[in-house]
């Protein structure tokens, strides 16, 4: 090869994959409104990444995958936790993960500040990134949770959950609030017996919960419930 | 050596050593964390997070003041003149060394910018600019001064620039997360796979022209192609980031397709070295090879082949920001990289102690490298093998996080195990280094 064809070389493969990545970074730049709902990034939602980068939540954490990968990913944390556990790791992680094997630091977040957490966590959870992590993907909840439907497995459970309105707090498929945990998120991480004990009385087992008790049920119906929601993991997997 | 001005260069050298050192033991504490449950107490006090923070900078400040030492020992020698102005190369050690270590005692403290790998606060984000401004004026006279330009200089003071400038992109407050993290790629990845490499191939064609005795010419030619594969698929390859924070589609393919190519130049660099090596006219201690031949098939494999591995979209979606990750980052870094940096260290420091020849006692090296390279590699598999299971468990099955992390736990346990194989090979390299002492006279 000749001195002039090397530099040639150097001079096209560089100017060309330059001149590539210039030409998509502004047209990035022209689509990142509308698929990061710019409309919905107010002022409490930059003051809630000024606080996430205050306390270096992102050296354990990892948040659109990048990070630390010491704790769990906080892209669609919103979804699948839910308001108020948010605000529950955060204020007292102590007690959070007292029997846990991984400890998170008490930091001391202010309020006000775990308030901004959350707008921000709420909004980073509505952004639209191709459907990652795998793991949160709203399609694969809802997909589980149509084939629950689509299997007529409505059990006394299921209409005890419609009955006593849990999903004006958490979310199941396609329904639901985010103020508690996803119904199906729960189910991967706890049997019936827990959740039944939990729904007697959640402040004896979770310090700090805002869940109200559903000691007026009896012990078959939250038996029910519990069986029901715990059933949902199984169809987690395709 | 044949300027005195190249003798700059040493002290960047020991403090780079020093904080080598201290970045594998932040190392230990991190992997330590994984398999052993802190108490509260002591996370409150020192959590995984600061300590990470202290790993990473450590890693970026101690190879980067290593390249600046390397520059300034290649520097006279190519342009054939003295440095402009050793003084402020002092100076800039001085600066550059001062403020990572506030910054460093700042993250104890909670002082931090808050965002993976860029944490120095803003404010001594301006300090780290004084100093590579020093850095790439001192260099930019120098090279003006003498006029003796050569393909060699050249790459390496546009490498320097390009990393210097790619800094500033990482400095304001974004507002919005995926455009903070759109550009906070440009510091990281074009660094790693832009800038980083110019500046690695530059000292790589400056060794191989004084260790081989080949010609420049040859050297430089290949200099050509290589940058060229480098920047080809390195720039757009910057896609392979940019699949899941709300970029548009299009880079699932160009990040896919552009990353896949990015093993050639490595390859490319490796057969370069070893064609190199067997043209040499000039003998070389033993351990010179070991070093490059070292560095160029580590580099292939750690960035080559393990980051080709989760690169493409379709697997990527699974392995995205899991231990996958992890274990690409360290073998890549490090076969890149440190062994860049030891491998330039074991070329200078011989010179500037003036030593025949270039030779030196070899003893103590080689145990050195070895048990810090069969520590890094073996780290790297046990962080691939839990990579792989949380994969499989977290992201295919579905388990949370933390009950996926369970079986995990015993692979990191296997991480420390040689992370401390590591690090006593990282201290005897450090000793043999700071201690070496000239060839022992063959016995006749």
């Amino acid at each position: 090869m000749s001195e002039r064809a090397a530099k040639l070389i150097f001079w096209i493969g560089t100017l060309s994959s330059l001149a590539l990545f210039l030409g998509m970074t502004w047209d990035t730049h022209r689509s990142f409104a509308a698929l990061t709902h710019a409309d919905r990034l107010d002022a409490n939602v930059i003051a809630g990444k000024r606080v996430f980068e205050k306390y270096n939540c992102n050296d354990c954490h990892t948040i659109l995958g990048f990070g630390g990968y010491y704790a769990p990913d906080l892209t669609r944390a919103y979804k699948r936790l839910g308001e108020d556990a948010i605000r529950l790791r955060v204020a007292s992680p102590e007690t959070a993960f007292a029997d846990s094997y991984r400890k998170m630091p008490q930091q001391h977040v202010k309020p006000e500040e775990i308030e901004r957490l959350v707008d921000f966590l709420r909004w980073v959870g509505n952004i639209d990134n191709n459907d990652w992590p795998p793991q949160d993907s709203d399609t694969r909840w809802k997909a589980a949770t149509r084939r629950l439907v689509g299997g007529a497995a409505m059990s006394p459970g299921a209409a005890l959950v419609a009955q006593e309105n849990c999903l004006s707090c958490h979310s199941l498929g396609e329904a639901g609030e985010h103020r508690g945990p996803r119904l199906e998120y729960i189910s991967t991480r706890r049997d019936a017996q827990w959740i039944a004990r939990y729904l007697v009385n959640p402040e004896a087992v979770t310090p700090g919960a805002q869940m109200p008790a559903f000691d007026k049920l009896s012990e078959s119906q939250r038996q029910a419930i519990a069986e029901f929601i715990s059933s949902l993991a199984d169809r987690r997997t395709p | 050596m044949n300027f005195k001005t190249q003798r700059v260069a040493y002290p960047y050298f020991v403090v780079a050593l020093l904080l080598f050192a201290l970045q594998l033991v932040m190392g230990l504490y991190l992997a330590f964390n994984y398999f052993y449950t802190v108490p509260q107490g002591v996370v409150d006090l020192f959590p995984f997070s600061t300590a990470r923070a202290m790993h990473t900078n450590l890693l970026v400040l101690w190879l980067l003041l290593g390249f600046m030492g390397a520059t300034y020992y290649a520097v006279p020698e190519e342009t054939q003149s003295e440095l402009a102005w050793p003084k402020v190369a002092y100076a800039q050690l001085i600066l550059l060394t001062g403020t990572g270590v506030a910054a460093l005692i700042g993250f104890l403290f909670g002082w931090t910018q808050g965002r993976p790998l860029l944490e120095i606060p803003t404010t001594l984000d301006f300090l780290v600019v004084i100093g590579a401004l020093m850095f790439l004026a001192n260099v930019g006279v120098t090279m003006m001064r003498a006029r003796n330009f050569t393909a060699t200089q050249g790459t390496l003071l546009a490498g320097l620039v390009f990393l210097a400038a790619m800094y500033l992109f990482g400095m304001p407050f974004y507002e919005n997360l995926a455009i903070d993290w759109y550009y906070w790629w440009w510091v990281i990845h074009l660094w790693v796979e832009g800038a980083w490499e110019l500046v690695t191939a530059a000292l790589m064609a400056f060794m191989m022209i004084q260790l081989t005795g080949v010609e420049r010419k040859v050297v430089e030619k290949w200099l050509y192609v290589e940058l060229g594969l480098f920047l080809f698929t390195g720039l757009a390859g910057t896609g392979h980031h940019y699949y899941w924070i709300a970029a548009p589609k299009y880079w699932l393919w160009v990040g896919g397709i552009f990353s896949a190519l990015e093993p050639l130049p490595i390859a490319f660099m490796l057969i370069d070295t070893w064609r190199s090596m067997r043209k040499s006219k000039r003998p070389q201690p033993r351990l010179t090879w070991v070093y490059v031949i070292g560095m160029a098939v580590l580099h292939f494999v750690g960035a080559g082949l393990f980051g080709f591995a989760h690169t493409l979209p379709q697997i990527n979606y699974y392995t995205h920001g899991s231990q996958v990750t992890v274990s690409h980052g360290h073998l890549a870094f490090f076969g890149a990289y440190v062994l860049l940096n030891l491998s330039f260290f074991y070329f200078a420091i011989p010179r500037l102690k003036g030593f025949p020849d270039g030779r030196y006692d070899e003893r103590g090296g080689h145990w050195g490298f070895w048990m810090l390279s069969s520590g890094v590699v073996g780290m790297s598999l046990a962080m691939a093998v839990a990579g792989v299971l949380q994969t499989y468990l977290e992201r295919v099955q579905g388990q949370p996080y933390i009950v996926a992390q369970s079986p995990i736990r015993f692979w990191m346990a296997i991480v420390f195990l040689h992370g401390l194989l590591a690090l006593a090979g990282a201290l005897t390299v450090i000793k043999h280094l700071l201690t070496l002492k000239p060839a022992p006279v063959a016995e006749a």
